[in-house]
C-alpha cells in the first residue's frame, strides 16, 4: 500500500499495517528531519524492520541530498540476511508500483569467512585462518612479488577483481551474501573486496556492528562512508557492551609469551633485510619522518570517520625518533613487554589507572608516553615492510601494540586491573591483566559525531532514558512502542513460590537451598506437562544451570520431565550447543515436544528465535544479575556513578531487567505467535523490577499474576494455552491490530495510533 | 544351552503327533509327580505313569510366566493365564532343578511373545471389527450367540476377507515411538538384603537395544557365549553407561566401549554440523573479537585440571542428557526414513521424476524466507499452494477412457438435438378443434392426483407404510442374517475340495436350522398380527434357491459316485 507519512510517500509492501508500524514511521520521519538520533523501542514481531527500511528508502528516495546511504547494522549474520531479504521485497514493490527500474545498490557485507569464494581458502573453518590466508595471498608485496615470479602464488578472484572490478560499477540491485558470492563467481571477481569497494556508493549497507564500532576494523573498511547517511543500529540492547568489548584487551601470560617469538621473528627478520635489502627500512624511515600527514590530509576533507584509536593531534606529529627505526623499535617493544611480564609477577590483586601506569612505566624502565602512542601505527608499518605474510601470527604483538596506543592516549574511562589468579581457584597462578573500557561512550562517539543520523532501536531498551546516558548523546526522539493486540498472546506471570510457599528466588543466599531447586524443577516438571512442543528455559549463569541440572538428576526430577519431552541442554561448546538445538527443533517440529535448556547471556538467549512451536513457554529461573564480583564490573559501576550519576543498583537492575526481557522475548515473535513467559523469582515482583520491563511486556502483567504459587502457575497457564489454540483469523485482527489503508485514514484511528508512542 | 530339544519326537500318549521341544521330568504338580513338555503350540504336563496330559495350556492362553526368586528352597515356575487362572509348577529334582527351571523358562520366554502378539492381535482385530461395524455385531449376534454356526465358522472367512487390507495396514503400521525416560521407568527395587532389583520388560529392553545400538551389538556379542542374559543386564546397570554422571571407567567394564562409540557419535554428529544455517551458533557472528580483546572472562575450557570432579560430572551428565534425547529422537525417526525413502524411489520410477526437488530453493532460502514472512500482514491473494504430486500424469491428462464410447452421444450431437427440438418448437400450432374438454381434463386430472380414483389401492403403499417398525428391523435383521449364511453357502461352490464340500453339508444344515428356528417364528408372528405374508417371500425363494442348488449337487454327486 502507498501510505502518506506526514507528507512523504511511502510504499509499504504489504497490503496490511499493525497500527504500531505506522506511528513508527511517524517517529522516524521526525527524527530524519530534524537530522538527529533516535532512541526507539518496538516489540519483536511487529515488522519493525520493514518499517524502517520502507521510511527510509522512501525518505532517500524524496531527498537524494539530503540523505544519501542507509548504512543497517545488526548484530548477526542470519539477521543480516534477513534484512536483506525483506529489502529484496520492499523493492520488488517499488518496481511492480512504479513500473520503473530500480536505481538502487543495496548490499551486505561480511568477513571474509562469509564471502571468500576461493576454493582452498573458503574451505577454512575459522573466520580467522581464513583470514590469515586470504592476508597471505593478497597482500601488495605478496603480488609485486608474483610479477617477477609467477609460481607465487595469489588469488585469481582478487586479481581479476583489482584489474576490472572496479571500473565496472556493480550494477543496482539487491545483493545479499550468497548474491554476491554468485555475482563474484559468473564475474571471477572477489566478492569481498567488491562489496567492501561498492560499500563507498551503495545506496544502502547492511553489516555488523564491528565494522563501525569496533576501531580496528572501522578504520579499514567504513572510513570513507558519507556525513549524510542514516545510521541504524537494529537489536541496540546490547550496544554498550559491543563498544566496552571493542576496547578492551586482556593480557596474560601466554600472550606475553607468543609476543616474546614474535620479538624474536622481527628482529631476525630484520637483520636479515638489513644484509639483503637495507634500503627498503631507509625508505620505510623516511616515511616516518613524513608522518602520518597523509592521514592528516584526508582527515581535514572530512572524509574519514576518527579513529578512536588514533587521536587527532597525534596525526600532527611525525613518529617520534625513539622508535623510528626498526631495530629501536623492536628494542623498544621489548623493554615494553619486559615491563608487563614483571607487573603480571605479582600476588595481589592491583588496581590503578591509565596515569598512573604511565608514570609507573616511565619511572621503571624510562618508557615515555608519545612513542606508545605510535606503537600501533608503528608495528603496522613495520610488518607492512617486513612483507610478513601470515598477520594472525603476530596476532599478539598486535594487541601489545594496540595495548600500548589505548593506554597512552586514554586517560579517563579506562582501568587496568591485574590479577594473579582466578577468583575461583586461588592456589593456580594464572595472572591477567585486564585493561578495561568503561566507558561505551568512546567507541561509539566518533559514529555520533559524524553521521547526521543514528537511530538506535531494538525490541527491549527498557527504561529508554538509560542508553542516550551511557553512551552520551543526545537524541531527538525517545519513544516505545506497544503492540496493539487482538487477542493478549503474551501470558507473563511470576512465579514466587512453590506449593510448600517456600519463596522460589536465585538470590545468591539461597540459590543451593534445597527447596528452591526442588522447587524450580517441580515448575519446570508441571510445564512439561501442560505446555505443547517447546519450552524454553533460562539460567542465570551457566555453572549455575550445571548445579541445578545435576541436582535435578539426583532427585530424579530430570527422568519425570523425560516423560513428556525430551531435554536438550545449551553446552559452553557452540558446535555441541548447535547440534542441540537443531534436535530441539527437530523434536518441536515432529510432535514430540523437548524443552531446552539455555543460559541468558548466552549464545543461544542472544541470536535465535524461538517463533510459534518452537517456544509456547519461555521460563526465566531466577533474575540473571552479571557476576557481581567481578572487579572489572565494580570498577565500570564506579565509573558510571561518578561519570552519569547512575547508581549501581540501578545499572544492575537494568542491566539484568534487559536480559530477562529478552530472553522471554524469544518466544513471541509476530501477532499470531503466543507463548507463556514465566519469570521464576519473587523479586520479579517489585516494582524497581518490573518497571524496567519493556511496556509491551509490563502491560499485560496484571496484579493478580505477581507472586503466584506452581500450582495458580499451572492454572492460568492451562487455561491461557487453551484459549490461545483456538483459531485466530485475520478477520479477528482486522481494525484493531491490523489495518487496511481505508481504516488507517480514518480520523478517530489516527487518534487512536498517536496513543501508541510513548515519549520517554 | 537348551540341551534338550528332541525335534519331532511323537509322544505316544499324545493324540496327534506334536513336535515336542523340551521335556522335564520331575516336576511336580499339585504334589504330584509328573513331567512337562514344551510343545510348538501349548505346555502340558501329565502325572507320572499316566498316558494322558491333565494340564495342558495353548501358549496363545499364558499371559506371563513367574519364577520364585533365586536362592527360595522350592524352585517353582508359575504360569498366569488371559483368565486369571494359574498354574505352579514345581521343579524337584534336587541336582538340576534350577538348570531345568531356567531351561523352561527361556524356552518360554521366546515362545511366549510370539503367540500373544498373535492371539491379541487376532482378538483386537475381531473386537474392533465387531465395534466398528454394527450390523456385523447384529449378524454376530443372531448367527453365533444363538448359536446357528460357530464363531470360528463366522470368522473363517470374515478375516480372510479382511486379511489383504489387515497385512497392508500392518505393514504400515506407524512405529511406536520410544519414551524418553525408558531408562526412568526401570525403577530399581530393594531386595532387603542390600541389592537392588531392576524389573525389565522386553519392551524397555528393545528400547534400550533401538536407542542405543551399541549396546545391542555387545549383547549379540556376549550374551550366549560369555555370559548369560541375567549377567549381562547386571553389569549394564552397575557399568558406569548406566550411571553416566560417573567418569572413572574401568577396564574391565564391557560398557567401557559403548561410551567411547556413543562419544565417537556424538563427536560425529558435532562435526557434521547443522543444516539449518538460523541455529548455527558457529557462523552466527559475523566477526568475532580476536582472542585478547574483549571484558569477558574466557571460559577456561582448555585446561580440565583445574576443574573439579564434581563440575567434570556435571557437564558429563549434560552431555549425556544431549546426547541421550538425540539418540531417541533419531531411533524414532530413523524407521520413519526408510518408507519415505521407498516411495520417492518408486514415485521417480512411474514416469514422473523427482525433478520437483530441483526446483525447491535451498533450504537456508526457504528459513530466510520464512523468518521474514508476515502472514497476516500479507493480503489472501497470496496463498501458498501445494504441489500437484501425479503419480501417473497420463491419467490425469486423459482421464479414464470409457468402454463402450459409442453409447455416448458427442456433444455435436446433444447441439444438432437442440438445434431440432428448437426448431419444432417454433414451427408447433396447436390443433385447437382436438382437444379434449375442459370438464373431461379436469376430472381426468383429479383422478390421477393423490387420492384420487386411480391414485388408490395398487398394492403399492409402501413397506414402511404398512408394517410396525418392530417388524421391520427384524425383517431387517432376518435380511442380513440370511445373506449372510448364504454368503457362506455360495461360497462354497464350486465344491472342490472335502473340505468345502464337508462345509456345504453342514451350511445346508444351517439354513434349514435357520429356517426353522428364525424364519419359521417369524411368519407366525407376522401371521398372528395379520400381516401379509408376503413379506418373507423373498426370502423364503433365496432359501429355495440355495436349496435347489443344493439338491442338484447332491444327485450329481450321487450319480458320480454311483
Amino acid at each position: 500500500m502507498k501510505l502518506n507519512i506526514d507528507g512523504l510517500l511511502v510504499y509499504f509492501p504489504y497490503d496490511y499495517i499493525y497500527p504500531e508500524q505506522y506511528s513508527y514511521m511517524l517517529e522516524l520521519k521526525r527524527t530524519l528531519d530534524a537530522k538527529g538520533h533516535g532512541v526507539l523501542e518496538m516489540p519483536s514481531g511487529t515488522g519493525k524492520t520493514i518499517s524502517l527500511l520502507s521510511l527510509i528508502v522512501a525518505y532517500q528516495k524524496a531527498y537524494p541530498l539530503e540523505v544519501t546511504k542507509l548504512v543497517y547494522c545488526s548484530r548477526t549474520v542470519p539477521e543480516i540476511e534477513k534484512v536483506v531479504e525483506e529489502l529484496r521485497k520492499l523493492m520488488d514493490y517499488y518496481t511492480k508500483q512504479t513500473e520503473a527500474k530500480n536505481d538502487f545498490l543495496a548490499l551486505a557485507l561480511s568477513s571474509r569467512k562469509n564471502l571468500c569464494i576461493h576454493p582452498e581458502v573458503s574451505a577454512l573453518r575459522f573466520g580467522k585462518e581464513v583470514d590469515g590466508k586470504c592476508h597471505s595471498l593478497t597482500a601488495s608485496y605478496i603480488r609485486a612479488q608474483h610479477h617477477s615470479n609467477p609460481s607465487q602464488p595469489v588469488c585469481q578472484f582478487y586479481e581479476e577483481f583489482d584489474a576490472v572490478g572496479r571500473q565496472v560499477p556493480i550494477p543496482p540491485g539487491i545483493y545479499n551474501l550468497d548474491d554476491l558470492k554468485d555475482f563474484g563467481r559468473r564475474k571471477g571477481w572477489c566478492p569481498y573486496f567488491l562489496a567492501r569497494y561498492a560499500i563507498l556508493h551503495a545506496n544502502i549497507v547492511v553489516y555488523s556492528y564491528h565494522y563501525l564500532l569496533d576501531p580496528k576494523i572501522a578504520d579499514l573498511v567504513s572510513k570513507e562512508l558519507a556525513k549524510k547517511s542514516v545510521v541504524v543500529f537494529d537489536e541496540a540492547h546490547n550496544i554498550d557492551n559491543v563498544c566496552i568489548d571493542s576496547m578492551s584487551v586482556n593480557i596474560t601470560r601466554r600472550t606475553l609469551d607468543r609476543c616474546q617469538t614474535n620479538v624474536e621473528t622481527l628482529q631476525n627478520t630484520i637483520s636479515r633485510i638489513k644484509e639483503t635489502d637495507a634500503a627498503k627500512l631507509r625508505e620505510e624511515y623516511s616515511r616516518l619522518v613524513e608522518g602520518l600527514k597523509e592521514a592528516n590530509v584526508a582527515r581535514e576533507t572530512d572524509m574519514y570517520l576518527s579513529n578512536p584509536v588514533l587521536p587527532d593531534e597525534i596525526l600532527q606529529e611525525a613518529v617520534p625518533g625513539s622508535i623510528r627505526t626498526a631495530e629501536h623499535f623492536v628494542g623498544f617493544m621489548k623493554r615494553f613487554l619486559e615491563y608487563l611480564k614483571a607487573r603480571l609477577r605479582i600476588h595481589h590483586v592491583v588496581q590503578e589507572s591509565a596515569p598512573q601506569f604511565l608514570k609507573d612505566i616511565y619511572e621503571k624502565v624510562c618508557i615515555d608516553r608519545k612513542p606508545l602512542r605510535f606503537c600501533a601505527e608503528r608495528l603496522r608499518s613495520l610488518l607492512r615492510t617486513l612483507e610478513i605474510a601470515d598477520i594472525a601470527d603476530f596476532s599478539a604483538i598486535t594487541l601489545i601494540s594496540h595495548f600500548a596506543t589505548l593506554v597512552s592516549t586514554y586517560s579517563k574511562g579506562f582501568t587496568i586491573i591485574i590479577e594473579p589468579f582466578e577468583d575461583r581457584t586461588p592456589t593456580i597462578a594464572n595472572p591477567v591483566l585486564h585493561f578495561s573500557c568503561m566507558d561505551p561512550s568512546i567507541a561509539i562517539k566518533p559514529v555520533f559525531g559524524r553521521f547526521q543520523s543514528v537511530i538506535i532501536t531494538s525490541g527491549t531498551l527498557s527504561p529508554l532514558d538509560i542508553y542516550p546516558r551511557i553512551l552520551d548523546f543526545r537524541p531527538v526522539t525517545v519513544a516505545s512502542f506497544t503492540m496493539t493486540l487482538a487477542r493478549t498472546c503474551l501470558c507473563p506471570l511470576i512465579v514466587g513460590r512453590g506449593n510448600d510457599q517456600v519463596a522460589m528466588t536465585s538470590k545468591f543466599e539461597t540459590r543451593e537451598d534445597f527447596a528452591v531447586i526442588r522447587n524450580y524443577g517441580n515448575l519446570l516438571l508441571e510445564m512439561s506437562a501442560i505446555v505443547p512442543d517447546g519450552i524454553v528455559a533460562f539460567f542465570t549463569s551457566y555453572i549455575y544451570m550445571e548445579n541445578i541440572v545435576a541436582s535435578w538428576y539426583e532427585q530424579g526430577i530430570l527422568e519425570n520431565i523425560q516423560r513428556n519431552k525430551l531435554i536438550f541442554i545449551e553446552t559452553q561448546d557452540a558446535a555441541e550447543t548447535s547440534m542441540a538445538l537443531e534436535k530441539y527443533q527437530e523434536a518441536c517440529e515432529n510432535g514430540r515436544g523437548a524443552i531446552l535448556l539455555s543460559v541468558a547471556r548466552g549464545k543461544v538467549s542472544e541470536g535465535i528465535d524461538f517463533v510459534h512451536h518452537y517456544g509456547r513457554a519461555v521460563i526465566m529461573f531466577g533474575v540473571p544479575y552479571v557476576y557481581t564480583q567481578s572487579r572489572i564490573l565494580k570498577a565500570r559501576l564506579e565509573y558510571l556513578r561518578d561519570q552519569f550519576q547512575i547508581r549501581e543498583n540501578d545499572f544492575l537492575t537494568f542491566d539484568a531487567m534487559r536480559h530477562a526481557a529478552q530472553c522471554v522475548g524469544r518466544a513471541i515473535r509476530g501477532k499470531t505467535d503466543y507463548g507463556l513467559m514465566i519469570f521464576a523469582d519473587k523479586r520479579y515482583a517489585r516494582a524497581d523490577k518490573r518497571g524496567k520491563l519493556p511496556r509491551w511486556i509490563q502491560e499485560h502483567l496484571t496484579d493478580g499474576s505477581l507472586n503466584l504459587t506452581i500450582d495458580e502457575t499451572v492454572q492460568l497457564g492451562k487455561h491461557f494455552l487453551r484459549q490461545m489454540a483456538q483459531p485466530f483469523r485475520q478477520e479477528d485482527q482486522l481494525g484493531l491490530s491490523l489495518l487496511t489503508l481505508e481504516q488507517l485514514q480514518s480520523e478517530d484511528m489516527l487518534q487512536k495510533i498517536a496513543q501508541i508512542a510513548q515519549q520517554a | 544351552m537348551i540341551n534338550q530339544i528332541l525335534p519331532f519326537l511323537s509322544v505316544a500318549m499324545a493324540s496327534l503327533s506334536e513336535e515336542v521341544l523340551l521335556v522335564v521330568k520331575r516336576v511336580r504338580q499339585r504334589k504330584q509327580d509328573g513331567t512337562l513338555y514344551l510343545m510348538a503350540e501349548r505346555i502340558a504336563w501329565g502325572p507320572e505313569g499316566k498316558d494322558r496330559f491333565t494340564v495342558s495350556h495353548l501358549y496363545a492362553d499364558i499371559r506371563c510366566q513367574k519364577i520364585s526368586p533365586d536362592g527360595k528352597a522350592k524352585i517353582q515356575l508359575q504360569l498366569v493365564l488371559h483368565t486369571g487362572e494359574s498354574t505352579t509348577f514345581h521343579f524337584s529334582n534336587e541336582s538340576t532343578a534350577l538348570k531345568d527351571r531356567d531351561v523352561a523358562k527361556e524356552l518360554l520366554q521366546q515362545l511366549l511373545p510370539k503367540f500373544k502378539k498373535k492371539a491379541n492381535k487376532e482378538l483386537e482385530e475381531k473386537n474392533r471389527m465387531l465395534q466398528e461395524d454394527p450390523v456385523l455385531f447384529q449378524l454376530y449376534k443372531d448367527l453365533v450367540v444363538s448359536q446357528v454356526i460357530s464363531a470360528e465358522e463366522f470368522w473363517a472367512n470374515r478375516l480372510s476377507l479382511n486379511s489383504v487390507e489387515h497385512s497392508l495396514s500392518n505393514n504400515n503400521k506407524q512405529e511406536v515411538g520410544i519414551s524418553a525416560a525408558f531408562l526412568a521407568d526401570i525403577r530399581p527395587q530393594t531386595d532387603g538384603c542390600n541389592g537392588l532389583r531392576y524389573n525389565l520388560t522386553t519392551d524397555i529392553i528393545e528400547s534400550i537395544f533401538r536407542t542405543y545400538p551399541t549396546v545391542k551389538q555387545k549383547y549379540a556379542e556376549n550374551v550366549p557365549h560369555n555370559m548369560t542374559e541375567k549377567e549381562f543386564w547386571t553389569r549394564f546397570f552397575q557399568s558406569h553407561y548406566f550411571h553416566r554422571d560417573r567418569i572413572n571407567t574401568g577396564l574391565q567394564d564391557i560398557f567401557s566401549e559403548c561410551a567411547k562409540e556413543d562419544e565417537k557419535g556424538l563427536k560425529s554428529m558435532v562435526t557434521q554440523g547443522v543444516k539449518n544455517p538460523m541455529v548455527d551458533l558457529l557462523s552466527l557472528e559475523d566477526k568475532t573479537l580476536d582472542e585478547g580483546y574483549g571484558t569477558a572472562t574466557v571460559p577456561t575450557t582448555s585446561n580440565s585440571s583445574n576443574k573439579s570432579l564434581r563440575e567434570n560430572s556435571n557437564s558429563a551428565i549434560i552431555k549425556r542428557f544431549n546426547h541421550h534425547s538425540a539418540m531417541v529422537l533419531a531411533a524414532g525417526l530413523r524407521k520413519a526414513e526408510a518408507p519415505s525413502d521407498q516411495a520417492s524411489e518408486t514415485s521417480s520410477t512411474d514416469g514422473n521424476s523427482r525433478d520437483s526437488d530441483l526446483f525447491q530453493p535451498p533450504l537456508k532460502k526457504v528459513k530466510l524466507q520464512e523468518a521474514i514472512e508476515y502472514d497476516d500482514l500479507q493480503g489472501d491473494s497470496v496463498r501458498k499452494t501445494i504441489s500437484l504430486n501425479l503419480k501417473k500424469s497420463d491419467r490425469y491428462s486423459h482421464g479414464p477412457i470409457p468402454l463402450q464410447s459409442q453409447h455416448y452421444s458427442t456433444s455435436q450431437d446433444i447441439i444438432n438435438s437442440i438445434s431440432i427440438i428448437q426448431h419444432e418448437m417454433r414451427s408447433y400450432k396447436p390443433r385447437l378443434t382436438q382437444v379434449m374438454s375442459s370438464s373431461a381434463a379436469s376430472s381426468a386430472i383429479t383422478a390421477l392426483s393423490p387420492g384420487g380414483v386411480l391414485m388408490q389401492g395398487g398394492g403399492q403403499q409402501t413397506i414402511n407404510q404398512l408394517v410396525p417398525t418392530d417388524v421391520q428391523s427384524e425383517l431387517k435383521h432376518l435380511y442380513t442374517a440370511a445373506g449372510e449364511l448364504l454368503r457362506h453357502f455360495w461360497s462354497c461352490f464350486p465344491v472342490s475340495t472335502p473340505f468345502l464340500e464337508e462345509k456345504v453339508v453342514k451350511m445346508k444344515s444351517n439354513l434349514e436350522k435357520f429356517q426353522m428356528t428364525k424364519l419359521r417364528p417369524f411368519q407366525e408372528k407376522i401371521q398372528r398380527q395379520y400381516l401379509s405374508t408376503n413379506l418373507t417371500g423373498h426370502l423364503e425363494e433365496m432359501l429355495q434357491a440355495a436349496y435347489n442348488k443344493f439338491q442338484a449337487w447332491q444327485t450329481r454327486r450321487m450319480m458320480r459316485k454311483t
